[in-house]
């Protein structure tokens, strides 16, 4: 599949799935904007004096904001490319049985329209951080290298999804639920702090606390992330994505076949 | 270029869908397998038109979407020397929301043009789909027929090396159908190879250079167009000799009835015949009691339903008279001077001159047949009056 398709897909995705509005690609900004001002305006009346004690007394009431944004965007692009990819196949079988097209590379469309999305909201992020006086570190250059881990992840686990949900319909929903969950155990809404120690040894075993840490590290404490943690997610990422792809090989015809 | 080796496939029916998981996990079968193609092998060189026939279930569309890459085949190997495009799924992945322009592009590079063939032929398929001005309207406010003259129009500029191409050439009145005539000759002409499954006989004979029957997921017969069509010709002859059996069977007093009826042709001997070859209408009939004068009669009526001609044996001077439990067959025997389609046989047993008075079986469209192809010079319309042409002084 050439990367002119590749990037028509994601031109489709963002910006001719609105062309029949009048707002048409502008919904594209809008969505992720509304997003950010609910969170950052309303959110920062609440928890604002919790957080005073991570470092971030001189955002003051805007502290809590930040915090939740970090998270949330990131959280977002992952959650949405997981649940996205898993249903790639059925959405697209149109075209897979009908024209010849990669299995493997078409979920790519996906990653790159939810990078995007990404992108434009922490646009409108840095915007607002601006206006906030906010102290920015070069630490922000360690985010490109997290946002690849976390989507590596992504195609991992949603590839594998996608290869299962051709056969067993409900992995969709169960996807579905299981991201609701996943969005619970980490602390993205709330800070670690507030649950039990004996507790928090269990979130060392999901791979996005470590991302969501990694994200909050370097943008707002601006230290270094914990790069042993990244790694044991990326080689967590690949080792699924070398098991979705080995399995889709196995499974392509049936596939096929069947969609 | 094209070529295929010992192509199999076979297509695995599993009650439920989450047993094929189950299958691969416990590595045990849960299925029934049908096999849809047994080790098929041939070569289309460039510049040459393979024609593949078979009765509906042989495995053309399955061999079909293996050439197109979208199945994959259990065992075999497809080679090419270059793109091989479908005439077939015309419009995959066209937006009606999206102006015909903006369609061009997405069903282009799905069908594998890259950037510059999409650019360097948008010219050409807007002028070729003669939609004018409308090219920049949303596809929703196109009609059926607007929509695929303009994914025939992209298809056919798509420059593959290979052609994949069925039923999808009756788009579009005759005007844009010679155009495609003509552009697909000149794909030809240019060295590119095409395979043409249809069902059409006559387009068979007329564009391939060699023609594959399948049967059954195999290879029955690989020949030249004649040979193959009349060789499929005698699998459907095997299979019901050019006999409907009409749900009803017909009606009348029954006091005597028509018990069989088949038409063939003197030499392809199935029921696709020639035109011009000599036809036989085979009719047994049975008496149910003393009856001195039995008329048969035979109505030929084309695919409308019109009547093309009707005979019977008591205005062709035969007397036929059957006793008690008596079984007579008769033979109509004529040149076959229709023009070429689908036709059907219906026939009556009668009292007399006609049915009026008293009719004992009425059977319509007791059989049917095909007339394919012309013997001598070509004729348009219904029929072939034979005509002599002379100069007068």
């Amino acid at each position: 599949m050439n990367i002119t398709l590749l990037l028509h897909f994601v031109r489709q995705d963002l910006i001719d799935r609105h062309a029949a509005s009048a707002l048409g690609a502008l919904w594209t900004l809008l969505l992720p904007l509304a997003n950010i001002l609910i969170f950052t305006l309303v959110f920062s009346r609440i928890m604002g004096a919790r957080l005073e004690t991570l470092g971030m007394e001189y955002l003051g009431q805007y502290s809590y904001s930040v915090y939740l944004v970090c998270g949330l965007l990131a959280w977002n692009a992952f959650a949405a490319t997981l649940t996205r990819i898993t249903q790639v196949f059925q959405e697209k079988a149109g075209l897979i049985t009908k024209v010849n097209i990669s299995l493997f590379t078409l979920p790519l469309y996906v990653v790159v329209s939810e990078t995007i999305v990404y992108l434009i909201s922490m646009g409108f992020f840095v915007v607002f951080l601006l206006f906030i006086d906010f102290q920015w570190t070069l630490a922000w250059l360690w985010l490109p290298l997290i946002f690849a881990v976390q989507q590596v992840l992504a195609y991992g686990l949603g590839l594998l999804c996608a290869i299962l949900s051709v056969f067993l319909r409900d992995i969709r929903e169960l996807v579905t639920v299981v991201t609701q969950l996943w969005f619970w155990l980490t602390p993205i809404v709330y800070v670690l702090s507030i649950l039990p120690e004996r507790w928090t040894e269990i979130f060392t075993w999901n791979p996005i606390y470590h991302t969501t840490t990694a994200y909050r590290d370097t943008l707002i404490l601006g230290q270094m992330p914990d790069l042993a943690a990244l790694g044991w997610v990326l080689g967590l990422g690949l080792a699924l994505l070398a098991g979705a792809l080995w399995m889709g090989r196995q499974l392509e015809r049936d596939i096929r076949d069947f969609l | 270029m094209i070529e295929v080796r010992a192509l199999t496939k076979t297509f695995k029916l599993y009650p439920q869908p989450s047993d094929r998981l189950k299958e691969f996990f416990l590595r045990r079968p849960f299925h029934s397998r049908h096999q849809a193609l047994k080790d098929i092998s041939f070569r289309v060189d460039s510049g040459q038109t393979l024609g593949i026939i078979g009765r509906n279930g042989a495995g053309k569309s399955t061999l079909l979407k293996i050439l197109n890459g979208v199945l994959l085949p259990d065992s075999g190997t497809v080679t090419t020397n270059g793109r091989v495009t479908g005439l077939l799924e015309l419009g995959t992945g066209f937006d009606p929301a999206m102006s015909g322009l903006h369609n061009i592009r997405t069903n282009g590079l799905l069908l594998g043009m890259t950037e510059a063939e999409i650019a360097g032929s948008t010219a050409a398929i807007i002028q070729f789909a003669e939609l004018g001005a409308f090219i920049g309207e949303p596809l929703r406010t196109y009609s059926s027929g607007m929509v695929m003259r303009l994914a025939f129009a992209i298809a056919i500029h798509a420059q593959p090396q290979t052609f994949l191409v069925d039923e999808a050439l009756s788009v579009g009145d005759g005007h844009f159908q010679q155009k495609c005539m003509r552009r697909i000759r000149d794909f030809r002409n240019g060295g590119g190879a095409i395979i043409f499954v249809s069902h059409d006989l006559n387009a068979v004979k007329m564009i391939c250079d060699r023609v594959l029957v399948l049967g059954d997921g195999g290879i029955v017969c690989d020949g030249d167009p004649d040979q193959a069509v009349n060789h499929y010709n005698q699998m459907l002859a095997g299979d019901d000799s050019g006999e409907l059996s009409a749900p009803d069977g017909g009606y009348g007093n029954f006091h005597a009835a028509i018990t069989a009826a088949r038409v063939t042709g003197l030499d392809s001997r199935g029921s696709l015949l020639s035109s011009g070859e000599a036809c036989l209408v085979d009719v047994t009939v049975e008496a149910r009691e003393d009856l001195p004068e039995l008329t048969l009669g035979m109505v030929i009526r084309d695919r409308f339903g019109q009547d093309i001609f009707g005979t019977n044996s008591h205005v062709l001077g035969a007397a036929l008279g059957l006793r008690a439990n008596q079984r007579r067959t008769l033979r109509f025997r004529f040149p076959m001077a229709l023009a070429p389609g689908k036709y059907t046989v219906t026939l009556a047993l009668h009292d007399g001159i006609d049915h009026t008075r008293h009719c004992y079986h009425w059977w319509d469209n007791a059989c049917q047949f095909e007339v394919s192809g012309i013997r001598g010079p070509i004729f348009t319309g219904v029929c072939n009056l034979r005509p002599e042409l002379e100069t007068l002084p």
